[in-house]
């Protein structure tokens, strides 16, 4: 799943043939991590919005769990350009929101159709990207950095006035009306028996195959040669350079898949929304994204997904809670807690970062490796115990 | 878009699992203002609606499950009009205490309301923060309507927040009262069915300043725009030319865009000085407003010309102090507005909360108002009942003189109190103004195939 498990051979050895060694062999495998991916974007929004007990504690709700997985295919695809090959974009949100006024110009002036919309925001973002890119890349670090926020911001100020007929500025882009999918099914309308018990509407449907799908490219891309070569550029860019490999076009090519993403995940935005807030193009909105990934765990595939959950859960849940109380008493801790969310991600971020640089992802990286380790001293322990009993006999 | 089938199907699911999960929020950290959680669970095993409902099929949080009704009150809690949003909340929240428990204009204005619930449902609320950021509002929004099944959403403090919320609204079958948006565009192209604002608008706003503008300073004045370059700004300062030149004779020397979140306006402000004109209109809003009304004065452009700012809010005058003595400009309400129900309200708010209301609180507690007076005439809170109760109402208790609730692009017709700023020795708490006249509706407004109403497409019922 990550460049973590690079030896497993030498703990393989160890755990044998445990339930622990096989679920090592298998976890690494392509077939394994989409189909545990499907699985989790299946059950999750039942958890989430409308299982008993559970999700009455997490006070989720559908649109959220949506939600939550357009922005993880936006953070998968950030982490791709953060994580693996080191450049910091400051100007994600040029494609994220580019993608999603083009889908939602598109929704009104051609088609209303999904696939056209995503189609149309994504293929925007791409070319988007790939000029942005062009010119971002021609500096690397900070200059980088300043200049992707600097055309990103060149794009909120279009939209907010020059481009007003388009956009409808300030006010956002109104009177989206997305159209049925293949013309049949309303993406709205609930999936029927037990798949709306577990998926709520189409549209989570629609947004999941999406985001499964994401996690297959990106683990491809990943796991191929193409990714290793990402990996050497934010290792040692000169080395790479020296070993032959032309950096500059990788470098590109990374901001381009990396655009493109984003551009899935913003054309998504405005069918889940049927609206565009000029705030999508925002610098707030880049800065969200690497606030997600860092939280997550930049550099591994699912982290900057857990650090979406943990961002919109605290910005658009915890934000509601009016008093603190401990569980099952009415005792008051906090007054107007919701107030204070801003604070609270704060300190969560400053304390993942400090405690744990490698985010979430990386507490449940040192977790496994934990019961990993317990695990194989458990193993030995009994296989010793075992060997000490047959021989007293 | 055909959602027909949508919001039953998802009641059903929501039946289904509601009941335990439901009851589980009872004991959950958190939350414990926000919705007695076991209400909801006990009606939800019946599956039908309750009462006399049953006449009306099931539309967006139609029918309210349990005997508790739900109305989400959006405002902003953080960021630049974080004030004005807490006033609006205190407001929300007085409001729904005299829906329950009486008082105040329940008791003394609205022979419809009870003041022991709505239709025997206790009135309960949720609250959200908009940070005035269009996006996290519609958030905040869809969780009031898919988790809380709010059935009634108010709030705003920015057009961009209303109109986006109000879409979402209009999509999701669940009713929005605007409280604070003054771009024509809410009531104009962006216009929903299933939305209704109570304040006026940009364009009437120009329709009552310029009269009292002639009358202070005379006819046919030179005068110099300034507008923040967005659609509120934009529509404002268009509204302001029209009516100076249509009403008070005058003639615009120049109308200069500013971007939005301008800080320092000295550049502009010394154009408009040097341009000779007699006028000096400011279409700026909030901060911004506040930022260009400051450096104004500290220019000395109020020593060869006279300033205009078209909107005033409260955190605007508490930011600008002193600087905005003498300056006309309109407001949604102010508290010393001479009647009955002007005063009412102001005491209940003080005996409340022992502060001054603001205007955003009068229309907050007003839209509340009346939505639940809405529900009392309509038997139900069947949306499309309620929304045909409130087309065309004529009204005339909260303190704003006769008003009808125009059933065409759902635009309160009402008069706008134009005021102008006291100088800060005058100044205090909640009084940052000094009234001079209220323009009658009469004199304001358009015809329904006029003005922004000619945009507005309202959309359908159901």
């Amino acid at each position: 799943m990550s460049e973590k498990d690079a030896n497993p051979s030498a703990k393989d050895a160890l755990v044998g043939g445990t339930l622990f060694g096989r679920w090592e062999k298998l976890r690494g495998r392509e077939g394994t991590v989409v189909g545990i991916t499907a699985i989790l974007v299946a059950v999750f929004p039942y958890l989430f919005a409308r299982a008993p007990v559970v999700s009455g504690f997490l006070q989720g709700y559908q649109s959220l769990a949506t939600l939550i997985l357009i922005w993880g295919i936006f953070a998968i695809g950030f982490d791709l350009l953060l994580g693996y090959t080191g450049l910091l974009s400051f100007g994600h949100a040029a494609f994220w929101g580019g993608a999603a006024y083009a889908a939602g110009i598109v929704a009104k002036n051609v088609s209303g159709d999904p696939i056209v919309m995503v189609v149309s925001g994504t293929l925007f973002a791409v070319l988007l990207a790939w000029v942005l890119g062009f010119l971002s890349l021609r500096r690397g670090g900070i200059y980088f950095s300043i200049l992707t926020l600097a055309f990103a911001q060149m794009f909120y100020y279009m939209a907010a006035s020059p481009l007003a007929f388009l956009t409808n500025g300030e006010n956002g882009l109104t009177g989206v009306e997305v159209g049925s999918f293949l013309g049949v099914i309303h993406l709205e309308a609930d999936v029927p028996s037990i798949g709306g018990m577990l998926l709520g509407t189409w549209l989570y449907a629609f947004v999941g195959v999406f985001f499964v799908g994401a996690v297959a490219v990106a683990y491809r891309i990943l796991n191929s040669p193409y990714g290793m070569v990402f990996r050497a550029i934010r290792e040692n860019e000169q080395r790479a350079e020296f070993v032959g490999l032309n950096v500059w076009r990788y470098k590109l090519m990374a901001f381009i898949i990396s655009g493109g993403f984003a551009g899935v995940a913003g054309s998504l935005f405005t069918i889940h929304g049927a609206y565009v807030p000029l705030q999508s193009l925002f610098w707030t909105e880049s800065g969200d994204i690497v606030v997600m990934t860092v939280l997550g765990g930049a550099g591994s595939m699912f982290g900057p997904v857990l650090g979406v959950g943990l961002y919109l859960y605290i910005e658009n849940i915890v934000s509601t809670i009016q008093a603190l109380t401990i569980p099952f008493t009415g005792i008051v801790l906090v007054r107007d807690f919701g107030f204070y969310w801003h604070l609270l991600l704060g300190v969560v971020f400053v304390a993942v970062v400090w405690v744990v640089p490698d985010g979430l992802w990386g507490i449940l990286n040192r977790l496994r490796e934990l019961a990993v380790d317990l695990g194989s001293k458990a193993a030995k322990r009994l296989r010793a115990r075992s060997e000490n009993g047959g021989g007293g006999q | 878009m055909a959602r027909d089938n949508k919001s039953l199907n998802r009641r059903d699911v929501l039946k289904a699992t509601g009941a335990v999960g439901t009851a589980g929020l009872a004991g959950l950290a958190g939350c414990t203002g926000g919705g007695d959680g076991s209400n909801g669970g006990d009606g939800s095993g019946g599956g039908g609606g309750g009462g006399g409902d049953d006449e009306y099929p099931a539309l967006g949080n139609f029918p309210i499950e349990g005997d508790t009704a739900t109305f989400g009150f959006n405002v902003p809690q953080s960021g630049p009009y974080a004030s004005e949003g807490e006033d609006e909340l205190r407001a929300y929240q007085l409001a729904v205490k005299h829906l329950n428990e009486g008082g105040g204009w329940v008791d003394s204005q609205f022979d419809d309301l009870s003041g022991d619930g709505v239709l025997g449902y206790t009135i309960d609320h949720v609250d959200g923060d908009t940070a005035t950021d269009a996006d996290q509002a519609r958030q905040s929004a869809s969780g009031m309507i898919q988790r809380d099944d709010a059935i009634m959403i108010s709030g705003g403090s920015s057009s961009a927040v209303a109109i986006a919320v109000q879409g979402l609204c209009q999509n999701e079958k669940v009713m929005f009262m605007c409280c604070l948006t003054h771009s024509n565009d809410t009531t104009g192209k962006d216009c929903v069915r299933y939305s209704f604002r109570e304040m006026f608008n940009a364009y009437m706003t120009g329709q009552a300043l310029a009269p009292v503008v002639r009358d202070a300073y005379g006819e046919g004045l030179q005068f110099y725009q300034l507008y923040a370059d967005y659609s509120w700004g934009q529509t404002q300062q268009a509204s302001m030319e029209q009516f100076m030149t249509d009403v008070a004779g005058g003639e615009q020397i120049e109308s200069v865009a500013t971007p939005l979140g301008t800080s320092d306006y000295s550049t502009y402000l010394s154009e408009a000085q040097s341009s000779g004109a007699d006028v000096l209109i400011l279409n700026h809003y909030g901060l911004d407003g506040a930022n260009s009304m400051q450096q104004a004065i500290d220019a000395g452009i109020d020593e060869d010309m006279e300033i205009i700012v078209p909107l005033y809010n409260r955190p605007m005058a508490e930011a600008a102090g002193g600087a905005i003595e003498g300056i006309y400009g309109t407001v949604a309400w102010d508290s010393q507005i001479d009647n009955t129900p002007s005063q009412e309200f102001t005491q209940a708010f003080r005996d409340e909360y022992d502060r001054t209301p603001s205007g955003p609180a009068q229309l907050a507690y007003a839209q509340t108002l009346q939505y639940a007076a809405a529900v009392e005439r309509a038997g139900t809170f069947y949306p499309p009942e309620v929304i045909k109760q409130l087309e065309d109402y004529e009204y005339d208790n909260i303190g704003m003189g006769s008003e009808t609730m125009r059933g065409c692009d759902h635009q309160a017709q009402r008069d706008v109190p134009v005021v102008q700023g006291l100088p800060a020795s005058e100044q205090s708490e909640g009084t940052y103004f000094n009234i001079v006249n209220i323009t009658s509706r009469d004199d304001l407004g358009y015809a329904c195939d006029a003005g922004p109403a000619a945009e507005c497409e309202l959309g359908s019922y159901e």
